[in-house]
């Protein structure tokens, strides 16, 4: 056996040098038959679990290492010989990111020193020799520090075959001083990809590192392919000059036995009170809590079901996990922070008995075990969502807390997605911005199939011209690579020593941040606990409508105490009348409402999970409610299938139940149908996927399944993979779905208000749920001086006669207003402002005020917006003040009339400031028009007979082509009467893709179809009818008639200038664009 | 006498540039684009692409999505300058006074011009014409006015000639006809005055107020109650010199004669102006109508007559005269800044600045024909075939430094020679090879320094260079094609060292 160990392996954690992933590095030196590589990334971990655990699964060892760039000496390679050791580096490097701001590492020669104990050190010598082929004086000078201070024992000096030209004249000198200084020599091969190929895209990564294209990179790139990972015969072959350098590899390998798998992770041990250990405290608080929600007769199921809860939680030691989260759940109680658990633990009735989730554990059936696999030994997963105004202040609690050496943010790896590779690729490659946009451009509904030719042609692109084809090459290889280490969304470690003994920690782009170098798959791979702290926004709507119903309607709610299976809720959302709920108000939830027609609490559960692509791509929707509406017979493939299928008809509809098909169906083991799962949602394992998909389909095959069957759970597990939802999600969110649409149905201006000061969250714009607080018998008051705070807000006092109360809008309305502008405005509103000039002396800048005069908020004082901008935008005010008596705008400024402004010109302007208007819907104004085009409006078409062929137009509200609905664009429209919902399929949308873009009001024409409650119009035709709307700002007194001459459509050879043509532009700028959904 | 103006306003001027260079821009959509802060904007659109509703200030992507075949050019921020400054320069055909108006137009101070053409119709009809007929959609207004004249270019409706004395056509204009700032316009627009009609009769304090002063001095402006300032262009007057002759000159020392003088004339200019030519090119002009020409180019800036007439002296001879020449022209074709040298009173001479060094190689050149002399600097390139560029002139300075660190052979053959050697294997040098049928004698060798193919350019196999030494002591520059492993390899020399 060659005794020859790789010692220098740059993975692409060294983000923009190494050209191949950790994994890729491990399996070459497995084929190798390397017993152990190290892995030595630029001052980073990032990269070593993974490495870690492919070396795990195929039987070799890394030694976890990392270059050490000093910003004031030669680098050196550093490997803990031990768990202390690896917690020294791990220290070290924590010092040197929590001084650099995000991305750097600043590290000296003095923290090495301190942090030396149990590393063995190599140093890398110059890559070349001076000019009278010596190594520099200085080089020399720092080695002897270095081995004074390290140690002669912990010290080597690396040597490395580049091929060159020069290398024998180097190894010579590197020999010498290496026996001069008795340091000794080791031989490494500075590896930077796994084979030679991907020096090209090594190359490129230069140049996206160096800014400049492969053709002007010149010297910065590497004249050859040698820093690939070499076989060990090869190796020695190399150095058979000098076979000690191989043999001193195998030393220092010997030296560090350390693995990864050593690294203990310990759960922080949680403050208990009354000396109680955690599993006592835990089942005190449990009970407790059992006692305060059900009072002193707890019922039995409940009772069993905690006895054996709390059982199996000690079984685990997961009490003091419980605990924390407990704590944390307490803390946002504590300071009024709404929040609400999900994920598998947390619908367990221990959660709910501590107040983590509302969801009573009584009103669906889910086993205990599913919450905490234990067969996986995996951690129990329970996330907690916070009002996102606030989910600030619980992290700082937790980092406060813990301490930050203790507690810090998991990353995340951001990887290059098909169109950031091709974007670096491309420019390295010369290619033009425009071909790249076009290459780009291919990938607008790109799925995971690779590059079509037929489209690249289709591009204007030849695909068959090398550069082309060497770019596409490329792109490939570098998608998936990682680019970035980001902060999770909420994810916590935490750990009951320090930290960074165990992982370094960096510095986050956001302040008071600190984060780990590792991601959620690298903390499960060794065992670690994570809570997910997370950001809702509906709970912070919801937690602001408690407030306003507490004030108004003096009423306490909590999540817990809203009334449950209110039929009259069910009915409201039964109707698809769900804008502004949670979850359930998109399009697609609110034409799946009328067909799944809601009537318990388990059925909303079902309604968020199956408007979702795992469901859709699995072609699982139909089946389920043919199956629910008695049309279909209930039946399930097998019998072992039936115990997982049965609460959704023999449809699988969750995650888990996807998942567990392929357990006790294809036959795979937990681990690996997770793996399954997991494989789905990242590109990196491309190969992985035709892998899974084969054996499950032979494995269920072999069961007895029909193809067609495995299939569509194949595809619907594709469609989980990237939007996973399973069941103890879709419960917790189902939850919020109920209080929300209980909410809207009991009190609409309640919570109309809290939307609206919520905003921007969900589906809507505020037009929109203004509108539908109306049509639900809300009286909506317009934003003025005297009368509106920032926020939205409910008036004061209920009129006998309403039912509720009357919603006054908020200056938070207006575009390009900030809460700050407004303080003065509202502080010194001690009695109701009369002038303007009060209000100038009250502090408001007069930018302010004309902002509001473009609101139209000085109604109040008998002025419109036209007539207070005139009086506002005087430059000399100040004069004016001073001489209010001898003012300057004297008899002859009465005389001046300005034009009049017509009812639609306001409305135009309403859109302008606030998007919306109060005193008409602008399509009212166009309805003649309109109808002489034949169009009926959206309300009509409710009595249109399926089959008609109809016209409607709107404002476009929303566009949305979702991936999984094959090219199909959606698009809601909206009239005075309603809105109307349009479908467009792909060659339509192709064929009208502009007046679909462009449309601020858009025509169509189309056949109606109805499906119970739901009516679509397929679209046959678009019309951009647009300029209609321009002509609501023209005058129309006769005698002006002289308009600027600037139709875009005159024949003249004289074009006119189109700054702003009375038409669509300008519409533009004042109707809120459709949101484009994809 | 009345003052009078035109303005020239360009609907396209970039896009209609950027079509006459390819002339099925005009019939596609096409727009320029340049970044703004990290994004692609739309900087002007022809007249397709805005029938289909493309604006510029739109964002590329935008525009994109709704004319997915779009045709993008990048913008060129001093386009517009220069190509007013071109055009206004022709312009002086119509009037001494032009000024350039950006971003999109040219004012002329025609005060007393249009009687020459037969009055403002066929002066206003004449200009549109030729412009147009350049290749450039303008519309073309005049006034007495910059003002009028500017708004009625723009927006005017009707006849583009505004009669002298009129004041009702700016009454009609529309507000930002004023050239108004944005936020005034705004404003204007807000209060419902969208015709200068509406508040050009408003009490002026009333005006100023709200609007401040540019608004008053606009609308006295465009009254003309207030003058109005314009820079006119001054066209730089090319490097050219004539020599028309009495009678037709046939004789080689007539020709020589006017030769000298015509160049002794440009040198003395170039002299005053401190600069130097570096292309030139000598006219002839036949009685029967034919040009016979002959150029010359030089290595470094010069107005040295002498030194010239010596470049174009052995060319002379090519020069045809026929019945005779009756114009010679002497052009410029080239110029550059030479700015005088402090003389040092003990220079050594020699180097790359020295006169008359670069005179000589001009001569060798001149007569050797251009490719016989080159000059050589490093380019960035790890393979030796492209590890070196042809300069393009004596004084260019390589913009890299010769590879250091990597020693390379003084002559480089241009294509490397099949060698025979004999060699252990692997990767040790060869210990002979046979070159041109003799055979030597490896004594001393250095390397392998293996140098790849760069990918990019071209594919194949990667290349072992050795630095040898045979036993007379001449030393090779050789390698092996491909890696010793593989079944076939071959041997070449590539390079000689001193």
């Amino acid at each position: 056996m060659i005794g020859y160990t790789e010692l220098q392996v740059t993975t692409n954690f060294t983000f923009l040098r190494g050209a191949s992933h950790p994994e890729e590095m491990v399996l070459q030196a497995v084929a190798y038959g390397y017993k152990k590589i190290a892995i030595t990334d630029r001052n980073t971990f990032a990269g070593i679990v993974r490495a870690h655990v492919e070396a795990k699964k195929n039987g070799i060892q890394i030694i976890p290492a990392c270059r050490l760039d000093l910003l004031d000496g030669s680098s050196l390679l550093a490997y803990p010989i031990d768990l202390p050791a690896y917690s020294q580096l791990s220290n070290l490097l924590s010092v040197g990111n929590l001084r650099a701001e995000k991305g750097h590492c600043h590290l000296y020669k003095k923290d090495v020193y301190q942090h030396a104990k149990g590393l063995m050190f190599v140093v890398l010598p110059p890559a070349r020799l001076n000019e009278v082929f010596e190594l520099d004086i200085s080089f020399k000078k720092e080695l002897k520090e270095y081995r004074d201070v390290l140690g002669a024992h912990a010290l080597f000096i690396a040597a490395t075959r580049g091929y060159r030209g020069d290398d024998s004249k180097l190894l010579h000198r590197i020999s010498e001083v290496a026996q001069a200084l008795s340091i000794p020599m080791v031989a490494v091969n500075d590896v930077h990809y796994h084979h030679p190929h991907r020096r090209e895209l090594q190359d490129v990564m230069t140049c996206v590192r160096e800014k400049c294209t492969i053709h002007n990179a010149g010297f910065r790139l590497h004249s050859n392919a040698e820093r690939y990972l070499k076989s060990p015969e090869e190796m020695v072959w190399l150095f058979r000059h000098y076979p000690d350098a191989i043999r001193q590899t195998e030393v220092i390998t010997e030296a560090c036995t350390f693995s990864l798998d050593e690294l203990k992770y310990k759960y922080p041990k949680e403050i208990t009170t009354a000396g109680r250990s955690p599993q006592e405290e835990l089942i005190f608080l449990t009970w407790n809590g059992a006692k305060e929600i059900f009072g002193p007769h707890i019922p039995e199921k409940i009772k069993s079901n905690l006895n054996y809860e709390l059982t199996f939680i000690e079984q685990v030691s997961y009490a003091e996990y419980f605990l924390t989260v407990y704590d944390i759940v307490r803390y946002a109680r504590e300071k009024k922070i709404l929040c609400q658990g999900r994920g598998s633990a947390a619908n367990s009735t221990v959660c709910y008995c501590l107040g983590i989730t509302s969801v009573d554990p009584t009103k669906f059936e889910l086993l205990f075990e599913r919450f905490i696999s234990s067969a996986r030994n995996e951690p129990p997963d329970i996330d907690v969502d916070f009002e996102h105004e606030r989910r600030e202040e619980v992290m700082q609690y937790i980092y406060a807390k813990y301490g930050r050496d203790r507690a810090a943010v998991v990353a995340t790896v951001t990887q290059l997605h098909h169109k950031g590779a091709i974007r670096d690729v491309g420019k390295v490659m010369g290619l033009s911005v425009d071909t790249i946009n076009r290459l780009s451009g291919l990938i607008w509904d790109f799925k995971d199939e690779g590059f079509d030719k037929k489209r690249i042609i289709s591009q204007g692109i030849n695909p068959d011209d090398p550069t082309i084809q060497k770019v596409l090459k490329l792109t490939d290889e570098f998608i998936g690579f990682p680019r970035q280490l980001g902060q999770h969304t909420g994810g916590f470690v935490i750990t009951q020593g320090k930290l960074s003994d165990l992982c370094p920690i960096l510095n986050a782009r956001m302040e008071d941040r600190t984060n780990i170098e590792w991601n959620k798959d690298d903390i499960e791979a060794l065992g670690f606990l994570k809570i997910d702290v997370l950001a809702l926004g509906m709970l912070t709507c919801i937690r602001k409508a408690f407030d306003l119903v507490k004030n108004h309607y003096d009423r306490d709610l909590t999540l817990a105490n809203i009334p449950q299976d209110d039929p009259l809720v069910y009915e409201m959302v039964s109707h698809a009348d769900t804008i502004g709920v949670f979850q359930i108000e998109s399009r697609a939830q609110q034409s799946m409402l009328p067909r799944l027609q809601p009537r318990c609490f388990y059925d909303l559960v079902i309604e968020v999970a199956i408007v979702r692509p795992g469901p859709i791509q699995g072609d699982m929707v139909h089946p389920y409610l043919r199956r629910r509406n008695g049309e279909e017979l209930v039946e399930y493939p097998s019998e072992a299938l039936k115990e997982i299928l049965s609460r959704t008809l023999g449809v699988p509809l969750f995650q888990e139940q996807a998942m567990k098909i392929a357990i006790v169906a294809a036959g795979f083991t937990p681990a690996e149908a997770d793996e399954l799962r997991r494989s789905m949602a990242t590109f990196k394992a491309k190969g992985k996927v035709s892998y899974f998909r084969d054996k499950l389909i032979k494995g269920m095959a072999s069961n007895g399944y029909t193809l067609e069957y495995s299939e569509r759970v194949f595809r619907q597990l594709e469609g989980f993979g990237s939007y996973g939802f399973p069941e103890s999600h879709a419960v917790s969110f189902a939850l919020l779905v109920y209080v929300s649409s209980w909410m809207k149905c009991y009190y609409p201006d309640v919570f109309a208000c809290a939307l609206l000061n919520s905003m921007p969250m969900g589906f809507y714009q505020p037009a929109q749920i203004i509108i539908d607080a109306e049509k639900h018998g809300v009286n909506i008051l317009p934003i003025d001086i005297n009368d509106s705070d920032w926020d939205n807000k409910l008036d004061v006092g209920l009129q006998s006669e309403d039912k509720y109360f009357n919603l006054r809008l908020g200056f938070r309305q207006i575009k390009g207003l900030s809460e700050k502008d407004l303080e003065v405005l509202v502080a010194a509103r001690k009695k109701r402002y009369a002038t303007i000039q009060e209000l100038r002396e009250a502090g408001v800048s007069g930018t302010v005020l004309e902002m509001l005069a473009d609101a139209d908020a000085f109604r109040s004082i008998e002025l419109d917006r036209r007539s207070a901008l005139w009086e506002l935008i005087t430059k000399d005010q100040q004069v004016n003040a001073l001489f209010s008596s001898q003012s300057v705008s004297g008899d002859e400024e009465q005389k001046i009339v300005l034009p009049a402004m017509r009812l639609s010109e306001h409305v135009i302007q309403d859109y302008a400031t606030t998007s919306f208007s109060l005193k008409a819907h602008p399509v009212s104004f166009v309805r003649a028009q309109l109808e002489s085009l034949h169009a009926i409006s959206n309300v009509a078409l409710l009595h249109a007979k399926a089959g008609t062929v109809v016209k409607v137009a709107g404002l476009v509200l929303v566009r949305q082509r979702p991936g999984t609905a094959s090219g199909i664009c959606f698009i809601t429209i909206e009239d005075e009467t309603g809105v109307a919902n349009l479908v467009v399929v792909q060659k339509l949308f192709d064929r009208y893709r502009k007046e679909i873009i462009q449309s601020r009001l858009l025509m169509v024409e189309g056949t109606v179809q109805r499906e119970g409650e739901v009516i679509h119009v397929i679209v046959k035709r678009c019309y951009n009818v647009s300029v209609l709307l321009g002509q609501l700002t023209e005058t129309d007194e006769g005698n002006l008639s002289a308009k600027p001459s600037r139709s875009d459509e005159t024949t003249s050879p004289f074009l006119s200038k189109s700054k702003k043509p009375a038409g669509e532009p300008i519409q533009g700028l004042i109707f809120p664009e459709g949101r484009n959904f994809r | 006498m009345s003052k009078r103006f035109v303005s020239i306003w360009f609907n396209h001027l970039t896009t209609d540039w950027f079509a006459l260079r390819r002339v099925d821009l005009k019939k596609i959509p096409f727009v320029l684009r340049s970044p703004v802060r990290g994004r692609m904007i739309i900087t002007a659109a022809n007249t397709v692409a805005e029938a289909q509703g493309i604006r510029s200030g739109m964002m590329l992507a935008d525009a994109r999505a709704i004319v997915p075949d779009l045709e993008v050019a990048d913008d060129d921020p001093s386009l517009v300058e220069r190509l007013l400054t071109k055009i206004g320069v022709w312009c002086i055909r119509f009037t001494p006074v032009v000024a350039i108006d950006p971003p999109d137009g040219l004012i002329l101070d025609v005060t007393g011009c249009s009687h020459l053409w037969g009055g403002d119709e066929s002066y206003v009809g004449d200009i549109t014409k030729k412009i147009h007929s350049r290749g450039y959609d303008v519309r073309v207004a005049m006034a007495d006015t910059i003002g009028v004249a500017w708004g009625a270019a723009r927006f005017g409706k009707g006849s583009l000639i505004v009669a002298a004395g009129d004041h009702q056509a700016l009454m009609s204009l529309p507000s930002e006809a004023l050239r108004l700032e944005g936020e005034v316009i705004d404003r204007l627009y807000k209060l419902g005055l969208r015709e200068v009609s509406q508040f050009i009769r408003m009490p002026r304090q009333a005006l100023r107020r709200r609007f401040g002063q540019s608004i008053i001095m606009r609308l006295d402006m465009a009254l003309g109650q207030q003058m109005e300032l314009i820079t006119p262009l001054q066209p730089i007057e090319p490097y050219q010199e004539r020599l028309p002759c009495l009678e037709p000159i046939v004789t080689a020392v007539g020709i020589e004669i006017a030769l000298r003088k015509l160049l002794e004339a440009l040198c003395f200019r170039l002299h005053e102006e401190q600069k130097g030519l570096r292309a030139s090119e000598f006219k002839g002009y036949r009685v029967d109508g034919k040009v016979e020409k002959i150029s010359i180019g030089t290595n470094h800036p010069s107005h040295n007559v002498e030194h010239l007439f010596k470049l174009f002296e052995p060319k002379l001879s090519t020069l045809e005269p026929a019945l005779g020449i009756e114009l010679f022209v002497l052009d410029a074709l080239r110029v550059e800044q030479q700015l005088p040298k402090q003389e040092k009173v003990w220079e050594a001479s020699g180097g790359l600045d020295d006169l008359r060094l670069s005179e000589l190689l001009d001569r060798l050149a001149n007569r050797a024909g251009s490719d016989a002399v080159h000059r050589y600097l490093p380019d960035e390139h790890y393979w030796p075939e492209r590890s070196i560029k042809v300069a393009n002139a004596l004084l260019e300075k390589p913009n890299t430094p010769w590879l250091a660190g990597r020693l390379r052979p003084l002559q480089l053959l241009r294509v490397p020679e099949r060698i025979e050697v004999t060699a252990p294997i692997p990767d040790y040098p060869p210990m002979l090879f046979r070159y041109h049928g003799n055979i030597h004698e490896i004594v001393r060798a250095d390397g392998p320094e293996r140098i790849e193919q760069e990918w990019w350019v071209e594919q194949g196999q990667h290349r072992d260079y050795y630095r040898v030494e045979d036993a007379a002591g001449r030393r090779y520059w050789i390698f092996r094609l491909g890696h010793y492993r593989e079944a076939s390899f071959q041997w070449f020399v590539h390079g000689f060292f001193a």
